[in-house]
């Protein structure tokens, strides 16, 4: 098992080997006595070739968090950074090419697109760039998530699991800065789920890739390196080398 | 139940504006062709009334068949002098642009629209319909006047003098005495109306002593029955008789109503195809937002709603829309006839200006007819949406599992046979009547339509393929992602494409009849029509004097020249066309496959030469004798020279011009064919033909194949018109994609959602959906186009083949013209849905 690198010290290195971080992000809506903070100065960073789960409770911003990371949504105050770029100085455009190049996405339903088939679907964003994936990679990412035999078909003859996992290699294709995941498996049943995150895991670990995943099951958090804890839009807690149980204490935790 | 279908409605405002706008625009052509039509039947009423207006009884001649012999001008005191007659005019009118007045710019008038009509002047203003307005009647020589509006119109001035134009050559320096008013109103239509005087009409257009008819007023208290029983002793045996006013109207009225119902169908029918074309719009609304719904109906069926209760939910919103958009409708109809007002202007067909009227039988019929389309168009989707299980509905939200494709492609082939199979009887069966013919190719069209609609997903998904794969390579994934959407519901494409393929098959289908005739008839002129010359009017009616082609003759410089003439005549028991000309001309101008006899000579008298079939016909061969009788009573035994077979120029009975001379008043030539010797060049006799059109302005002198020529461009004017009221249909069709599109963005905001996310730009979505347009058009182009040809084919093919039919000729280049123009048009229409698809919010999108 690989040691997990200690948290950077941002203050002394900023940015390096950070794929994407938030920095005093606020996100509110509405205003005046209505007004609603779905983000309330959240500071967090995602270490290159790290596993991070985001969890809390429904409303607690763990989603808005996502999204904003992501270049779907943008930020009240703060900033957001995915590599060395600063997200709240893009335009649409610049957001819409950041997504294609530099994000991957993995939904928690309907990741596809199904006049494509599997290997469409991978290389999409890269054919909507108008770029070559690496052969050599993509090769290796669908030998690792194991759709070797399914690349021809449409995703409506895919089961669930397959489904993700070709929107795991899309994800994976373009070998993004980062790779957003939002509830992947809350549509599986447990087994089927349990795969698709192993597969996560080892895109991590085999392939150097970065995953920040939004869930609310403990026990998907466990396979992330580590958890992040959201609660009214703060970040409250946050654990290293997760296991069910310790997300679940803490989560009791929160819940006093 | 009520209330649900109330919410349902207003929930979904945009999507039935879309489908609104089908109807209406259906409903309102439907609602012009009856304005118009209305409106012109009461103009022309208005006028048949104002030109009878001051006459009480009216003496005319009359006639079996073909002219009447005129009137002899004694007969004018002879009706005064009878007892209870107050007064009576000598009553002279010209032929339709027989004279045609040059403005100061030294141009004619021009009539493609509205005639010119020239009247001796008529010095009783009480019986006249003319009053002067400015100025002194016409009376003497070298003077006419002019109905006021025409004068203003055309820049005409009392006291100037100007040239007319006359059958017989120019008439010079010709005073405008004054401007005249028509009725009460001049409400002339748009005609120029023009005065001279008696004798110079007589002179002009009319006969030394001859009049056409006397009108006459009646004394205060005349007992009419009476007054005419006496004009009737005075007429005696003479071809003439007496008529009242109530009479001449109603024969009026009549006439003209002919033509304005004619108008009328012809554009009833062209809405009609519009209103066909937007049923298939509003199915396809009905069955995706139905669709759209499964969910909500499944719920109502799970708390209890029985299948009848949501079928009749749907059906009362088709109601509802039907009725608002019957009713926009009669309102957007008063505004599509003054648009085809503006179409006819604009192609050289004026309309006159009529009045506004929505009748109440428009009204009704609007609102059955918009009503009655929009609810039989939802009864499908009502049908399959109401059947929908609540627990299938429930469970995936999914959509209306489609039925068996297999019995779709079954009795929609079977259908489509049975189309073209009722086609063929219509066009070779026994031969029906006009209306009997109209009726059967229209069912058999709309059989092949429905057919085609039906059985047309089966190809869909591999022709959509097709027609996108260039586009794939050229405008790559967003080309790749629009190839594959076009083709991923095939039944929606097949009834999206629908509405485009029937507009386009009529299109090809006139294309290709058009360009067989031209095809077919050149060929005839060209094997039958030796002449290197054709002399014909420059506007319809205006015939040539005879003096012309004696000009021509005498100038020496052609070989041949003969002026044609043309009446009627009684011949055997039948009245048939009679052509009169220079017999001794013919071998030199015609090749008109000589059967039988020989051709006389230019000196030959009471001879006669027939077609083939008509010589059957009569039982009679070369050296029989045929008896010919004339309007005028005259008769003539005739003896056949020869037996001919070709169709293109004469099928009628031809005899020399002595025959028409000894039978006839004066006539003019239609036309006049000549020809050049050889050794002498049409750049030879150019000057002398230039001079002589100077004196003669009203003719268009033209070489053989520039005639030739001038006919196919009457036939593309034609068929321009048909295409300008088939742009309607197509309109229609380019919105039906555009809802459609509009409809399935919608659906498809999910995946558009993660499109996006994935890194999609806006451009590049916005060129996924235009193309999707462009695709399910083309679909429909291909088999729009590929229906048409078959259509046209069919009805060249039962054209005479010996002279309308015979060379099918399919015009490439228009056809793809028109199928790139719907294309670039589509582009345009699915602009809205495609800024839509691009605005899409990605957050909201992807949690839709």
């Amino acid at each position: 098992m690989t040691v997990l690198d200690p948290p950077i010290d941002t203050s002394i290195h900023p940015h390096v080997n950070i794929a994407a971080s938030a920095v005093g992000v606020s996100k509110t809506y509405g205003s005046g006595d209505t007004i609603v903070r779905a983000l309330d100065d959240v500071d967090v960073d995602f270490v290159k070739g790290h596993f991070t789960a985001i969890m809390g409770p429904s409303g607690s911003g763990k989603s808005t968090l996502m999204h904003c990371l992501a270049g779907l949504d943008t930020v009240s105050a703060g900033q957001v950074y995915v590599g060395d770029t600063d997200l709240s100085s893009l335009s649409e455009r610049e957001l819409t090419l950041l997504r294609r190049d530099q994000v991957g996405f993995i939904f928690q339903a309907f990741n596809l697109v199904p006049t494509l088939s599997a290997m469409e679907n991978i290389t999409l964003p890269m054919d909507l760039a108008g770029t070559d994936p690496d052969p050599v990679w993509l090769a290796q990412v669908i030998e690792t998530v194991g759709l070797a035999n399914r690349t021809s078909h449409r995703p409506n003859e895919l089961s669930g699991g397959q489904q993700q996992r070709v929107a795991v290699s899309r994800a994976l294709a373009s070998r993004p800065q980062i790779i957003f995941a939002d509830e992947p498996t809350g549509n599986l049943d447990s087994t089927t789920g349990a795969e698709i995150l192993d597969f996560m895991r080892r895109a991590v670990r085999e392939l150097g890739q970065t995953i920040v995943m939004v869930t609310h099951d403990p026990v998907a958090a466990s396979y992330a390196d580590r958890v992040v804890f959201l609660a009214d839009g703060k970040i409250v807690d946050e654990i290293h080398a997760p296991t069910p149980e310790t997300v679940l204490d803490s989560m009791k935790a929160l819940g006093n | 139940m009520l209330r649900l279908t109330l919410r349902n409605l207003a929930a979904r405002k945009a999507r039935f504006a879309m489908t609104t706008f089908a109807v209406v625009l259906g409903v309102g052509f439907v609602v012009a062709s009856f304005v118009m039509s209305d409106g012109l039947r009461s103009t022309f009423d208005g006028l048949s009334e104002d030109i009878t207006a001051g006459t009480d009884l009216l003496v005319r001649p009359t006639s079996e068949f073909g002219e009447p012999t005129p009137l002899d001008e004694s007969l004018v005191e002879q009706v005064i002098a009878i007892d209870g007659v107050d007064n009576a005019v000598a009553y002279i009118e010209s032929d339709e642009n027989e004279i045609q007045p040059i403005k100061a710019d030294g141009s004619t008038i021009t009539t493609s629209g509205p005639p010119q009509i020239t009247f001796a002047w008529m010095e009783d203003t009480s019986i006249g319909t003319f009053t002067i307005v400015e100025g002194r009647a016409p009376l003497g020589p070298d003077e006419f006047s002019m109905d006021l509006d025409a004068a203003a119109r055309h820049d005409f001035v009392v006291g100037e003098t100007y040239d007319v134009i006359t059958p017989s050559g120019v008439w010079e320096d010709v005073e405008l005495t004054a401007t005249t008013r028509f009725g009460e109103d001049n409400t002339t239509v748009g005609a120029t109306l023009m005065q001279v005087s008696l004798e110079e009409a007589q002179r002009l257009f009319g006969e030394p002593g001859s009049i056409d008819q006397v009108p006459l007023s009646l004394e205060d208290g005349a007992d009419a029955d009476a007054v005419m029983a006496d004009i009737q002793t005075l007429l005696g045996g003479a071809s003439a008789e007496i008529v009242d006013q109530a009479t001449v109207t109603a024969e009026q009225q009549a006439e003209f109503d002919e033509g304005v119902t004619i108008i009328g169908n012809v554009l009833l029918g062209f809405a009609i195809i519009s209103l066909f074309v937007s049923i298939f719009i509003i199915y396809n609304t009905f069955a995706i937002v139905l669709g759209q719904r499964v969910r909500e109906m499944g719920l109502l069926r799970a708390i209890g709603a029985d299948a009848a209760q949501l079928r009749r939910s749907v059906l009362g919103e088709a109601v509802i829309v039907g009725v608002v958009a019957s009713l926009i409708g009669l309102v957007a109809g008063v505004g599509i006839a003054a648009l085809l007002n503006a179409v006819f202007e604009a192609l050289g067909a004026q309309l006159p200006d009529y009045p506004t009227i929505l009748a109440t039988r428009t009204i009704v019929f609007a609102l059955i007819l918009g009503v009655g389309v929009t609810v039989v168009s939802s009864i499908a989707p009502a049908r399959a949406a109401a059947s929908v299980s609540p627990i299938e509905a429930l469970r995936d939200g999914g959509a209306v599992t489609p039925d068996d494709g297999r019995r779709r492609l079954t009795v929609g082939g079977t259908t489509l046979g049975a189309g073209f199979g009722l086609g063929a009887l219509g066009l070779f069966g026994p031969s029906l009547s006009t209306m009997g013919l109209i009726l059967t190719l229209g069912l058999a069209a709309v059989m092949v339509f429905l057919g085609l609609t039906l059985a047309s997903p089966a190809v869909a998904r591999p022709l959509t393929g097709a027609i996108g794969w260039p586009l794939s390579k050229v405008m790559g994934t967003a080309g790749e992602l629009a190839r594959g959407n076009a083709s991923r519901n095939p039944r929606r494409t097949a009834t999206t494409a629908a509405a485009l393929m029937i507009g386009l098959s009529l299109v090809t289908m006139g294309y290709v009849v058009g360009e067989s005739v031209k095809t077919s008839l050149g060929n005839l002129i060209a094997q039958s029509v030796t002449a290197d010359y054709v002399i014909a009017g420059n506007e319809d009616n205006s015939g040539i004097s005879p003096a012309l082609a004696d000009e021509l003759a005498a100038t020496g410089q052609f070989s041949a020249v003969t002026g044609m003439r043309y009446d009627e005549a009684r011949l055997g028991s039948d009245v048939r066309e009679v052509t009169a000309l220079d017999l001794g001309t013919i071998d030199e101008l015609f090749d008109i496959d000589l059967q039988a006899g020989t051709i006389p000579d230019s000196e030959a008298t009471d001879v006669i030469l027939l077609h083939d079939e008509l010589a059957a016909d009569l039982g009679v061969g070369v050296g029989d004798t045929v008896p010919i009788e004339f309007a005028g009573g005259m008769t003539a035994d005739l003896e056949v020279s020869a037996i001919y077979a070709d169709k293109t120029i004469f099928e009628d009975p031809l005899v020399p011009d002595q025959v028409f001379d000894d039978g006839l008043a004066a006539t003019t030539d239609e036309w006049i064919a000549a020809s050049l010797p050889d050794g002498i060049s049409t750049a030879d006799v150019a000057p002398l033909l230039a001079q002589l059109q100077a004196t003669y302005p009203q003719v268009d002198i033209s070489t053989t194949s520039e005639f030739q020529q001038s006919f196919e461009d009457t036939i593309d004017s034609a068929l321009l018109v048909v295409n300008a009221l088939l742009a309607l249909a197509i309109v229609i069709a380019l919105i039906g994609i555009a809802n459609t599109l509009a409809l399935s963005v919608h659906e498809r905001t999910r995946e558009i959602g993660l499109l996006r996310a994935v890194g999609m730009t806006r451009r590049q979505t916005r060129r996924m959906i235009r193309w999707e347009a462009v695709l399910v058009a083309l679909f429909g182009a291909v088999l729009g186009v590929a229906a048409g040809t078959v259509f046209g084919w069919g009805i060249v093919q039962a054209l005479p083949q010996d002279s309308f039919g015979g060379s099918l000729t399919i015009p490439v280049a228009p056809i793809i013209q028109v199928v790139v123009l719907a294309a670039l048009a589509t582009l345009v229409a699915a602009w809205l849905p495609a800024r839509r698809a691009g605005k899409l919010d990605v957050l909201d999108a992807i949690s839709h």
